[in-house]
């Protein structure tokens, strides 16, 4: 009987050592899981390697690898916190051009979002000036890269200083798509992956910021190196930078790296 | 630099909060304790919800539920001119729901322990339910009416995600210590999260220590 439990015990405790093996960790950010699942779904059909994923922030990813957490990739938001942990050395981009720079593989775009049921005009740029917009929900501008984008387009337009009092702060862009879907804030500054997401799509309207606004959203791709699967990183990056997924990206509310 | 203006908020927020905890689980842990109707059991269970929900989800509830969507939203929002949510008022309202097991819980536990000959006695001396719980059950229980308040204060001190959900981290409206902390701890500042947090610490410890002191020097003179 012991035995048999035994060996039941042990035939268990190899299984997941086995799936570990065969499988990559990205640690990707919160903007891309519209978007990554389906890629990785077919990354697995050509390539046969799993990759599991985690999405959060990109600020929270950078702490979680700065204290060694287990991922092989880290895709953010952003170029900050790829490049930190460049210097860091805990990451690189061992095989493309520069190995102290992060790979872009897709950038970002804002939008303003509002409900479709919103009392006041669609959104546009002079929504911005409208006196009537009471509360505008940003994502945290210290650390979100689209609540930096946010602020940096309402510099442009010359509207920060009066809207800043009108602004509240949320934690990422998928909060403060709810503080807006809610109806507790009549528009937001979110990503245009946000936006293009079913349910948002379904209640809302949005407006694309003019890229010449903002400086661009470069999301930067870094190998943590400590990863015990190179090979198998720089397969999934090199499909990612594939024409084909990078059409998909697009598609999904990301402008490709090649586009201009 | 210590956010002064978010530990006084902070301050504000609990003080509030413990006092409207007070005036509700008093007369509602006597009414749980003294009520005779099976239904008090639902009653009762409903008040401990909101120690199963994540706080986040709890402040999602409560975001959606204050929106201009439904109309206890826009009720509330005609009342006071402005949504609940984003708001002082609402991070009011909000904490009061999240805290309001620490609150019942302590006094129903001390209400129950008081001697029921002695209440049977209240009753046959003919004091109604006001009378019963105030002159008698309140007096008799007043160390867990203190550990009430001194959970609800502490709770809602230490609350985060309900306010990270609700508040929209406004400036002396809705930004609170944790959520200071929070900030700075994902911005990487671990200086001013240490001293963020020793505060806080220092502050609970202080708080803590001076209501035991005082509960100790009451327990020997009452024994």
């Amino acid at each position: 009987m012991l035995k048999q439990f035994l060996a039941i015990a042990f035939g268990l405790s190899c299984v997941p050592v086995v799936l570990a093996q065969a499988s990559l960790r990205v640690a990707a950010a919160a903007d891309l899981e519209p978007v990554l699942p389906r890629i990785l779904a077919q990354f697995q059909q050509s390539s046969g390697i799993r990759a599991e994923v985690t999405y959060q922030a990109s600020a929270a990813l950078a702490a979680q690898i700065q204290n060694g957490a287990p991922f092989d990739l880290f895709l953010s938001a952003d170029m900050r916190y790829p490049k930190r942990l460049i210097d860091a050395g805990l990451a690189d981009a061992a095989g493309s051009a520069d190995s102290t720079t992060p790979i872009i593989y897709a950038k970002g775009t804002l939008v303003l979002w509002a409900r479709k049921d919103s009392r006041l005009a669609a959104p546009s740029v002079e929504l911005l000036r409208d006196p009537g917009l009471r509360r505008l929900a940003i994502a945290n501008p210290d650390r979100a890269p689209y609540g930096r984008a946010a602020v940096a387009a309402m510099t442009s337009l010359k509207l920060y200083d009066s809207l800043r009092p009108r602004f509240v702060t949320a934690e990422n862009i998928a909060q403060a798509a709810q503080f807006v879907d809610s109806g507790n804030a009549d528009a937001g500054l979110i990503s245009l992956t946000s936006a293009l997401t079913p349910h948002l799509e379904a209640s809302g309207r949005y407006f694309i910021i003019p890229r010449d606004l903002y400086p661009p959203i470069e999301q930067g791709a870094v190998i943590v190196s400590r990863t015990a699967q190179r090979a198998a990183v720089h397969k999934l990056l090199d499909f990612l930078l594939s024409p084909a997924v990078q059409a998909q990206l697009s598609r999904a509310g990301l402008t490709s790296v090649q586009e201009k | 630099m210590i956010d002064w203006q978010a530990f006084a908020l902070t301050l504000k927020l609990a003080t509030v909060t413990t006092a409207i905890l007070l005036v509700i689980a008093v007369p509602l842990s006597a009414l749980l304790v003294l009520g005779k109707s099976r239904w008090l059991a639902l009653l009762e269970a409903l008040t401990a919800l909101p120690l199963v929900l994540p706080p986040t989800v709890l402040g999602f509830f409560l975001l959606v539920l204050l929106g201009l969507r439904t109309s206890v939203g826009r009720g509330i929002a005609a009342i006071l001119g402005h949504p609940l949510a984003f708001s002082f008022e609402g991070l009011v309202v909000g904490s009061v729901i999240y805290s309001l097991p620490f609150a019942v819980q302590p006094i129903v536990a001390g209400f129950s322990a008081v001697e029921s000959s002695l209440i049977d006695a209240a009753r046959l001396l003919g004091a109604g339910p006001p009378r019963l719980v105030w002159s008698l059950l309140v007096p008799l229980a007043r160390r867990s009416i203190l550990a009430a308040a001194v959970l609800g204060f502490l709770h809602t001190v230490g609350e985060f995600g309900v306010v990270l959900m609700l508040g929209g981290d406004i400036p002396g409206a809705t930004r609170t210590l944790s959520i200071v902390l929070y900030n700075q701890v994902e911005n990487f500042d671990y200086a001013a999260a240490n001293r963020t947090a020793a505060l806080l610490l220092g502050l609970s410890i202080i708080a803590l220590a001076a209501i035991y002191i005082g509960g100790r020097w009451r327990g020997a003179r009452d024994a």
